[in-house]
């Protein structure tokens, strides 16, 4: 450790603090910049009064007289607390049970080596080529047949449609990232390939699972269309279908309410967010070394 | 040959008596009598509704009173289920795929005329309202029936409008909106030298974009198909039609290619637009906000109809909303009383009335309602079905026509001629190449 750090300090006398200002700072501002702005315009609309959201006086990114009406309009008005709480159901079954699934492909995939795991790989990272707006209405004909039509199941089962490939697709890079020797030694041990999976494979691959479980969730969280096409009842409405149907009349939209929903709909991602950002990273490039 | 029961044989006899021992003098409250005898809902029968969710609060309430005095006199229960109103499309589409869904749907222009065989045939609802209520509007009837049969009931008309400022029309040497294209134009310009300019949407704009385009390419006799259906709307009449887009963009705040349904109504409201194309909801808003700034803005609001162009009748195209109902249902009995009755003058009325405006006759009768009236401001709303063309004038309506409709076709081809990313005829060129894609199929 100690060389290391000579090493970096050694290299120092070339970071000006003039060079790290524009190689590192103002790049790493303007993206944090681009990123947060709609964000910050989300937080801003949200609490600015109808008055002021029309008017052009004053300072448009500030708020002058800030109210909580929007909310109290999101929360007492309309059902966005049910709609919050089918959206955590759905969102939080679908991705357990679409990580459940993911491993087991992806486990095989990568680890048994039967004929055509390959083949088998490429087309489940295929499937989640194929855009949802041509999928909906054969889906929708499934779903009706099931019985399951305008109910939560109609998501928590569509949804792994899109969420299984592209895990799977995440978790066998991730499994590719971990070393056969561990395996080996467990299979010498005389460990069965269901031991190897829970007991060696998927304490490892733990990152893998949270970046695989972010994305899996943050996707059915936003998800519309088949949200739109599925479900009709309004006590089962997830958010992003349910705060356009309410706050949107005509041509006339309720750009606070709409704003407040928006931003009380991303809290939760960003909280999830925020705890595992560490083990997200370290997922996303493949943390086992050999 | 159909086979007709003993009890249709007493229900046939005792109605030709009841005609008979009544007179002519009785003859409308014979036709409530058939009204309600003719749909008899199935025994335990359940209906499901999927409509755009309000435009205004008033249209919901209304429309759920109605809904509900249904349920208390036919023992029929309805669940209505609301929808954003782009978003029904859709929806209907995968009803009638998938053969499950709501029973009715309340849905948009042609949407009917794309799957017409999975509907029910509802000429006798539709005979029976027309004859009642002083016959439906022309156009309603081109969205309505399809060879002859009825297979949607035109509900109602979304109204659009020339929306102004009084006073800055005023002040720019105009007492109201010309009546000619020609005129409309030096208005803008005038309009536009005294700081006070006009601004209609170039985005993508579903309602305020696609009514204003179509007006601008029909007021010059411009059109995308003729009367069977072949695309010509690369044609003289059509760049005549940029060229008066692109003098009438001039006139324009900036900022109007990128304007979707909502950026006029708040660009007028904020002051930066005094004239603009739009329904009735800029003048609400500003009526019915607290801020007196805008209740001032709201008595300075008028409306009127769009200019006629050089083919010298009204070329208008306004948001058609019509129900349906999908042969699926089990309940079709009880989902014609159900249209009927909302269309029966006792809801039919007050729906309107409740409405303020949004909501224009589809059946001439209702021409009456005293919504036109009681404000003058509503006025130019009145006529709004009279005046319209079809969308997919001068040719049929179906798959190509909503297509086209749907793809912005047109509006793309004002906004790029407009703008001057293209010129008035590469802009016909491509919109004739993009509708003949759709039309060959």
């Amino acid at each position: 450790m100690k060389q290391d750090d000579q090493k970096t300090e050694g290299m120092n006398f070339l970071e000006s603090i003039p060079r790290r200002v524009v190689t590192l700072y103002i790049p790493l501002g303007i993206f944090v910049f681009v990123l947060l702005f709609p964000f910050y315009w989300m937080v801003v609309t949200s609490f600015k009064p109808n008055a002021e959201l029309l008017s052009r006086e004053g300072n448009p990114f500030w708020v002058i007289a800030p109210t909580l009406a929007h909310f109290e309009k999101l929360i007492f008005n309309t059902p966005y607390p049910e709609w919050m709480l089918n959206t955590v159901i759905v969102s939080v079954v679908a991705t357990f049970a679409s990580l459940f699934c993911s491993v087991l492909a992806a486990y095989a995939i990568e680890r048994l080596r039967f004929k055509g795991s390959r083949i088998t790989g490429l087309m489940i990272f295929l499937a989640y080529l194929v855009p949802p707006s041509i999928l909906f209405i054969p889906l929708a004909a499934i779903v009706v047949k099931l019985g399951l039509f305008d109910s939560r199941w109609a998501l928590i089962l569509t949804y792994p449609t899109f969420l299984i490939p592209f895990c799977t697709w995440l978790l066998m890079g991730y499994f590719r990232s971990i070393p056969f020797e561990l395996e080996e030694c467990a299979l010498i041990d005389g460990a069965t390939r269901w031991q190897i999976l829970v007991k060696i494979m998927l304490p490892l691959a733990v990152p893998g699972l949270i970046s695989a479980g972010i994305f899996a969730f943050t996707l059915s969280w936003n998800e519309f269309i088949y949200a739109l096409t599925f479900i009709s009842s309004s006590e089962v409405k997830t958010v992003p279908v349910g705060v356009i149907t309410e706050l949107v009349e005509g041509d006339v939209y309720h750009w606070g309410a709409l704003m407040a929903g928006a931003l009380l709909g991303s809290l939760p991602v960003a909280i999830m967010y925020s705890f595992f950002v560490e083990y997200y990273v370290s997922g996303m490039t493949g943390a086992v070394k050999e | 040959m159909s086979k007709f029961t003993r009890r249709e044989f007493l229900k046939t006899t005792a109605g030709a008596a009841a005609t008979t021992s009544l007179g002519v003098g009785s003859a409308t409250w014979m036709q409530e009598a058939l009204a309600q005898t003719k749909w008899t809902p199935e025994k335990g029968a359940k209906l499901r509704v999927l409509r755009w969710k309000r435009f205004v609060q008033g249209d919901e309430d209304l429309w759920m009173a109605n809904t509900k005095k249904f349920t208390e006199k036919t023992g029929v229960e309805v669940r209505v289920d609301n929808e954003g109103w782009e978003d029904v499309r859709p929806k209907a589409a995968v009803a009638a795929n998938v053969g499950s869904g709501p029973d009715i749907i309340v849905g948009w222009f042609d949407d009917p005329h794309q799957y017409p065989d999975k509907l029910v045939d509802v000429s006798d609802v539709a005979n029976y309202l027309g004859g009642k209520y002083g016959g439906w509007y022309d156009v309603c009837q081109k969205y309505g029936k399809r060879q002859g049969k009825w297979i949607a009931l035109p509900l109602a008309v979304i109204g659009n409008a020339i929306v102004y400022r009084e006073s800055h029309v005023k002040a720019a040497g105009f007492d109201g909106i010309p009546k000619d294209t020609a005129g409309f134009l030096k208005l803008c310009q005038a309009m536009k030298a005294k700081g006070t300019p006009s601004g209609f949407a170039l985005g993508h704009a579903v309602g305020d974009g696609n009514n204003w385009a179509h007006w601008l390419l029909w007021s010059h006799g411009g059109k995308l198909v003729d009367d069977k259906g072949v695309v010509v709307v690369n044609s003289k009449e059509t760049i005549a039609a940029l060229e008066y887009a692109k003098q009438l963009y001039e006139t324009f705040v900036p900022g109007t290619l990128s304007w979707l349904d909502p950026s006029n109504n708040k660009a007028f409201l904020d002051g930066q637009i005094s004239l603009t194309a739009n329904g009735i909801s800029v003048y609400y808003a500003a009526k019915n906000s607290p801020d007196p700034k805008l209740q001032e803005i709201a008595k300075d609001i008028q409306h009127a109809r769009f200019p006629i162009g050089p083919v010298g009748k009204p070329t208008e195209l306004m948001q058609t909303t019509q129900m349906f109902l999908f042969k699926y249902s089990k309940a079709q009995q009880a989902a014609k009383a159900y249209m009927a009755f909302m269309m029966e003058a006792e809801q039919y009325n007050p729906w309107m009335k409740a409405s303020i405006g949004y909501t224009g006759q589809s059946l001439k009768a209702y021409a009456a309602n005293s919504v036109w009236t009681d404000d003058p401001k509503a006025t130019p709303f009145r006529d709004v079905a009279s005046l319209m063309l079809d969308h997919a004038y001068s040719g049929p309506l179906g798959y190509a026509s909503a297509a086209c409709l749907a793809d912005y076709i047109v509006l793309d081809m004002i906004a790029a001629a407009a703008s001057g990313s293209k010129t008035p005829a590469e802009a016909a060129a491509e919109a004739q190449k993009r509708a003949e894609r759709y039309y060959k199929v």
